[in-house]
């Protein structure tokens, strides 16, 4: 597998394309922008909607369990996983006794965590993502490279260029209302055929009982309505105190996420319809690890609106492919390393710790701060790579010896004057893409010593 | 021991300082409701029409709608299949949502749960004196548990999957009317 930065070297070969990925996220955080300065309440709105995850991440289990007794009376069945294997033998199982062949999933981060349609695949068992930009990506063998918008590393060329394979649209057809609407024929005939609806969770209830699915395209409702079962797999941190507390978070969500007043369909899902089967399964997979690590466990108020990757300088030019993780960007980087440390252990780096992150999260998570404080603990951890091991402990014995410092800058000055190659070259690192800065005639403390006697 | 114990067992060992449940989340709604609803209507892509009597509403559905059918009913059906061909379907909005388009629907105003979406086009029948401000005072509105199944629809379906670009009928209904009765 590829680091962060040996992907992010190949994604930015292609400079147009870079440039394209990087100016059109912008844009969506722009249109963020937009909609949250026409919210007058938006700080009010965000410090509320992260105390009420404080508030659930401190009484994490009774609302887990107050959620489970009322979606029983509704005449749900809750099922409970502790990882990924759990939750896939789980939807296995309901698939198998109900012989369905194929499966019909709207947009749900967690099965890509889980990585659930490989393995009901590989059990016989056909799975059609039919969120449009998911469906893409899994035409072409590819992961989603961002939370909410897919298949946003393609250009129009390569979706044609797809669909001609798969969906035999015109050859040299790229014109999105045209794919688009091939696409939801092609869906169409998925969504009346399945008998099995798998969905994500948005919030789910406690009070209540009830789940929240939010889409745009009404993928998710196609699919659950029409199918004799649904299953609903939801992260144990989705859970809500109050069915209120929906008008916070939707009201932070599709705004934070693309600019929208709302998405276009906020489903309610309170009670199986007559004749139909409703599951839900409340994944761990992890979570309760970070829930006990003080540093990291605001990372589970997130509601995966992607806001930070859209404002991250560094997503914006390395794609989300780069991060190698279901869930890429900033968020991704701090939720990874409690997945596996020593296989993700590029990710809290691969970030400038601007901040902007934290700035614009809906929920006021301290992203950059949980980057730095992964970095930490990585390097303590001993995993970070030799070269870097070995720089910063150079570094560290340098700043601790003044007279060194100095005379090594001295040295630095010279050598970069007399001979700028030995530093301008390709084993420096720092040299690539960038030129060397000018070398100064003297370090700040000689021009101190000479201008104020 | 079974994952339910494992998971509730993990969680509850952590100890995290107690915090209060914030308090209900009150904001101001003495805005020009109508107003903002059909601008908000304006910016998700709903079209809308203003009428005074049901007589006006079927004329300006006629002329959206020229020879098709509309369907409207609330009878319950079993199959959701069955409503596979409806081009036209009509339904009633329990409120409006002014801040950002939604429109309250349940179960109980359709003869299946798909009616929303698997038609071609949708047509909502709302009164102009059911509008609310925002989604804080939407919420105080929705009785709990009053419904199996509602939602809040803003607009028609829509996507911009492919290189941003927007496109209006994705899987759900291609168009959405609003037809607001004063």
């Amino acid at each position: 597998m590829l680091s962060h930065s040996e992907a992010s070297e190949k994604f930015i070969a292609d400079e147009e394309r870079t440039n394209w990925h990087d100016e059109t996220l912008w844009f969506v955080r722009s249109k963020r922008d937009k909609a949250s300065k026409n919210v007058e309440d938006w700080e009010r709105l965000r410090d509320q909607a992260s105390a009420i995850k404080d508030y659930t991440l401190a009484n994490l289990g009774e609302l887990l369990l107050q959620f489970e007794s009322h979606a029983q009376s509704n005449g749900i069945e809750v099922h409970w996983a502790k990882d990924a294997a759990e939750l896939n033998h789980i939807v296995l199982h309901i698939a198998q006794e109900q012989q369905v062949q194929t499966i019909v999933k709207s947009k749900s981060m967690l099965t890509e965590e889980c990585h659930l349609n490989d393995f009901l695949i590989k059990n016989g068992i056909d799975v059609v993502d039919t969120d449009l930009g998911e469906r893409i990506v899994q035409f072409r063998n590819e992961a989603p490279s961002h939370i909410v918008l897919p298949a946003i590393h393609l250009k129009k060329e390569d979706v044609g260029e797809t669909f001609h394979q798969h969906l035999g649209t015109p050859k040299g057809n790229k014109d999105p209302q045209f794919l688009t609407e091939a696409a939801r024929q092609h869906l169409r005939e998925k969504f009346l055929a399945s008998k099995l609806a798998i969905t994500g969770v948005n919030f789910a209830i406690a009070e209540t009982g009830e789940f929240v699915v939010c889409t745009n395209e009404g993928n998710a409702d196609m699919g659950a309505h029409l199918a004799d079962v649904h299953i609903a797999c939801m992260g144990i941190e989705k859970v809500i105190p109050r069915k209120e507390d929906l008008g916070v978070f939707l009201r932070l969500l599709a705004r934070s996420a693309t600019g929208q007043l709302i998405t276009t369909y906020s489903s309610h899902f309170v009670k199986p319809r007559k004749g139909q089967k409703m599951h839900i399964i409340m994944l761990d997979n992890g979570r309760t690890r970070q829930l006990a690590q003080d540093e990291f466990r605001n990372s589970l108020k997130c509601i995966r609106c992607a806001a930070c990757f859209n404002t991250c300088p560094v997503y914006r030019r390395s794609g989300g492919h780069s991060y190698h993780q279901p869930v890429a960007g900033p968020i991704g980087s701090i939720l990874a390393p409690n997945f596996d440390k020593k296989s993700n252990v590029d990710l809290p780096f691969a970030s400038t710790l601007c901040g902007s992150c934290s700035n614009v999260c809906p929920v006021k998570i301290n992203i950059h701060e949980q980057l730095w404080f992964w970095r930490q603990d990585l390097m303590k951890a001993g995993l970070a790579p030799l070269g870097k091991k070995i720089g910063m402990n150079g570094m560290a014995w340098v700043l601790a010896h003044p007279g060194v410092y100095q005379f090594m800058g001295k040295c630095l000055r010279l050598v970069m004057k007399v001979f700028p190659g030995a530093v301008s070259n390709g084993l420096n690192p720092w040299f690539k893409q960038r030129e060397m800065p000018e070398v100064p005639k003297q370090s700040f403390q000689e021009w101190v010593k000479t201008n104020r006697k | 021991m079974s994952s339910r114990e494992e998971i509730l067992k993990a969680i509850n060992a952590v100890t995290v300082e107690k915090k209060d449940l914030p308090s209900s989340y009150l904001l101001d709604s003495d805005s020009d409701v109508y107003a903002t609803f059909l601008n908000s209507l304006k910016i998700v892509g709903a079209h809308f029409v203003e009428v005074k009597s049901i007589e006006a509403a079927n004329e300006a559905l006629d002329e959206l709608f020229p020879q098709i059918t509309r369907f409207q009913s609330i009878e319950i059906i079993d199959d959701g299949l069955d409503l596979a061909e409806v081009e036209v379907l009509e339904m009633h909005g329990v409120f409006g949502v002014a801040e950002n388009g939604a429109i309250w629907l349940t179960e109980a105003e359709v003869p299946h749960r798909v009616a929303p979406f698997i038609c071609q086009h949708l047509v909502i029948h709302l009164k102009a004196d059911s509008l609310v401000a925002h989604l804080h005072d939407a919420y105080l509105k929705i009785e709990k548990a009053s419904t199996g199944f509602g939602l809040f629809l803003s607009g028609p379906s829509k996507t911009a999957d492919i290189e941003q670009s927007l496109v209006i009928g994705a899987h759900g209904a291609r168009s959405l009317v609003v037809i607001i009765h004063q």
